[in-house]
């Protein structure tokens, strides 16, 4: 047995090796450079300094207050958007349900630069259709990029476009596994279908909801090409910039290396540490 | 309780008709069950009772009343699941009691049921146990349990029974009649096992591919089929079923000779008008109407080739000269150990070459 457990391994060794030096080694080598001083040649160890500053950095804290405002705003209403659209896409009455499956996907297939040039030229103030359709019912024309809260607004918009049918679409995965026959049960229980949604389909897709909070929320903690693109790098006036954002700012823009891998392991404890608590909150009862 | 009166029921899928014009009269508190080999729509007519699927064409009436446009929830029925359909992020008391209390059912009355139903069932120390963590048998209970505490007048069963193991199967058949005594509800049962069929039921249904092949107390069904589908379905060995060939006709009925066994002669009398003699016939015997050679009315030689011991009785596999697969069961004590044997034929059934009998 431990014979054929080494020639497994010897044969796994190529990829391990991989594994180690591209993946492991820059995971610790990251961590090791967000406690070294990199404005200066040659670097030098002096752990206070990006962790220092990370405390006290008003940039920082600016990106983490916008990136939270979105995953705690963006993340519900995208979770809750995708679960009408699972239910509508499972009812039996709909026809051409491929069609509409692939149409909810599709935003996620669709190239980054592509969708958000899309976004900017509806948004735009002038000729957007957008602002064209607010002004036909009466409503003022809105300059999206050039104030934070429409700005944050329209960031959000896009993000949810772009994951909502994804979502949508694990969702109805999880709906179509539910036996049918427990809501034939419950029909005969005279329960009713809103009653059969609340109190039957919802605790069943629990585990289904949490997989695609916990995946929306990393996805949104490491947000990036929305605000790079669509606002122009996080404009205006760093209004939504967001971690992803500051992140890139400091480690491809100023190439300071340390302070940008503090950065990145800020995010990471962040999103480790709000998916635990999230998990912790919608555990299964013993 | 409720009578259930089913009058010519169609279901169609599409263009596809699956129970062709069913006609059956369920009595107040009657146990009956709807046998027949898969897809012979004995679980469609259920269905269409409980209001699952919709009836494309005749009548259904509950406690006299016609329910084709009646919700499922307002027939006064239940049902039992074969998977159980149990809510499985529920405890046994949340399952037993969701109904209730999503309508508004006040609380007392509700923990009355559930008691109730816990009692009548055995379950009351498993109330706060998800399903998860009970064993089949304990889950069909909880089944069983929430279509109680609805106190309906009439209970659909589904095949309750054929995800359990044999042992478990036989002690929930038994719970399943003890129940039908104490409750004295009408129930329609679902099987497509002809023991339990012949154990539970007041009268079966026996049903083949749509259509109503006979409906009667088991043991009549037994003695006296309608056809040779129903000799052959109810009754376990099966029926055995030999061609044979009219050969005249004399004052106490109509001869005939088994294929291949010039011998083999039986004069079976028949009120009914005769068949002509050389028309093809096929006689039925089942397992036990065998006895020793020269007991009966014409004896029979077989080759065994194998036999099961079962204590009390032991079954012969054997083949007819014709090369027809005969079961043959007699008393243990009394098996030869020989590759051949002469049986008699004691007691036969005559069927015409469609399968129907004559009698």
């Amino acid at each position: 047995m431990r014979y054929r457990n080494a020639t497994a391994y010897r044969f796994l060794t190529p990829y391990l090796l991989i594994f180690a030096i591209f993946w492991v080694w820059p995971i610790i080598s990251s961590f090791m450079i967000s406690f070294q001083a990199t404005r200066t040649v040659p670097w030098r160890f002096a752990p206070g300094f990006n962790w220092g500053r990370l405390i006290g950095d008003p940039a920082f804290f600016n990106a983490l207050k916008n990136t939270l405002l979105i995953l705690v705003i963006q993340v519900p209403v995208m979770i809750a958007l995708a679960m009408v659209m699972a239910v509508l896409l499972n009812s039996p009455l709909l026809k051409a349900r491929g069609l509409y499956r692939f149409a909810f996907f599709a935003p996620v297939v669709v190239g980054e630069v592509a969708y958000s040039a899309v976004f900017r030229l509806m948004f735009s103030l002038d000729f957007g259709i957008v602002n064209k359709l607010l002004n036909s019912i009466g409503l003022p024309k809105i300059d999206w990029f050039s104030n934070v809260t429409p700005a944050m607004a329209l960031i959000m918009i896009a993000v949810t476009w772009r994951w909502a049918g994804y979502n949508a679409i694990i969702l109805l995965a999880g709906m179509q596994s539910i036996p049918e026959d427990v809501y034939e049960a419950a029909t005969l229980d005279r329960v009713s279908k809103l009653k059969q949604f609340f109190y039957i389909t919802l605790p069943l897709l629990k585990p289904v909801i949490v997989f695609c909070a916990v995946l929306s929320i990393i996805g949104t903690m490491q947000l990036f090409t929305e605000p790079f693109l669509i606002t122009e790098r996080g404009g205006p006036g760093g209004g939504t910039e967001t971690l992803g954002l500051l992140l890139y700012r400091q480690g491809f823009r100023s190439l300071n290396f340390g302070y940008a891998s503090a950065v990145a392991y800020t995010m990471a404890a962040l999103a480790i540490a709000i998916t635990l608590v999230q998990l912790w909150l919608t555990r299964e009862p013993k | 309780m409720a009578t259930v009166t089913l009058k010519n029921v169609v279901k169609r899928f599409g263009s596809f008709e699956v129970v062709h014009g069913a006609n059956i009269d369920i009595r107040d508190g009657e146990f009956i069950v709807f046998v027949g080999p898969s897809g012979c729509g004995k679980s469609t007519l259920l269905r269409m009772i409980a209001g699952l699927e919709d009836i494309s064409g005749g009548e259904i009436a509950i406690g006299g009343k016609v329910v084709n446009d009646v919700e499922p929830a307002d027939r006064g029925i239940a049902m039992v699941f074969q998977s159980y359909a149990l809510y499985p992020h529920m405890s046994v008391e949340q399952n037993l009691s969701f109904g209730l209390r999503m309508t508004g059912n006040p609380k007392a009355d509700t923990e009355r049921r559930v008691k109730r139903a816990a009692e009548i069932l055995r379950i009351s120390e498993l109330m706060d146990r998800r399903p998860k963590k009970l064993s089949g048998g304990q889950r069909q209970r909880v089944a069983i349990g929430r279509a109680i505490v609805r106190e309906p007048q009439v209970f659909l069963f589904d095949e309750p029974l054929s995800n359990l193991d044999a042992e478990l199967r036989v002690q929930m058949r038994v719970e399943i009649s003890r129940l039908h005594k104490e409750l004295g509800t009408t129930m329609i049962y679902v099987t497509h096992d002809q023991t339990e069929a012949m154990t539970l039921a007041d009268r079966i249904v026996v049903l083949r591919g749509g259509h109503v092949e006979q409906i009667g107390k088991p043991l009549d069904l037994y003695d006296n089929p309608d056809n040779q589908f129903v000799a052959g379905f109810v009754g376990s060995p099966k029926m055995n079923f030999i061609k044979a060939r009219v050969v005249g006709h004399e004052a106490r009925g109509v001869v005939v000779e088994l294929a291949g066994e010039e011998k083999t002669r039986i004069v079976q009398p028949l009120a009914d008008a005769a068949p002509e003699t050389g028309s093809k016939v096929i006689v039925g015997v089942r397992p036990e109407h065998f006895g020793l050679a020269g007991e009966g009315d014409a004896d029979l030689p077989v080759a065994i080739d194998v036999v099961e011991h079962l204590g009390g009785t032991s079954f012969l596999y054997a083949r007819t000269a014709n090369g027809e697969d005969v079961v043959i069961q007699r008393d243990a004590t009394r098996v030869p150990d020989t590759p051949g044997i002469t049986v008699s034929i004691r007691k036969s059934y005559l069927f015409d070459e469609k399968g129907l009998r004559l009698r």
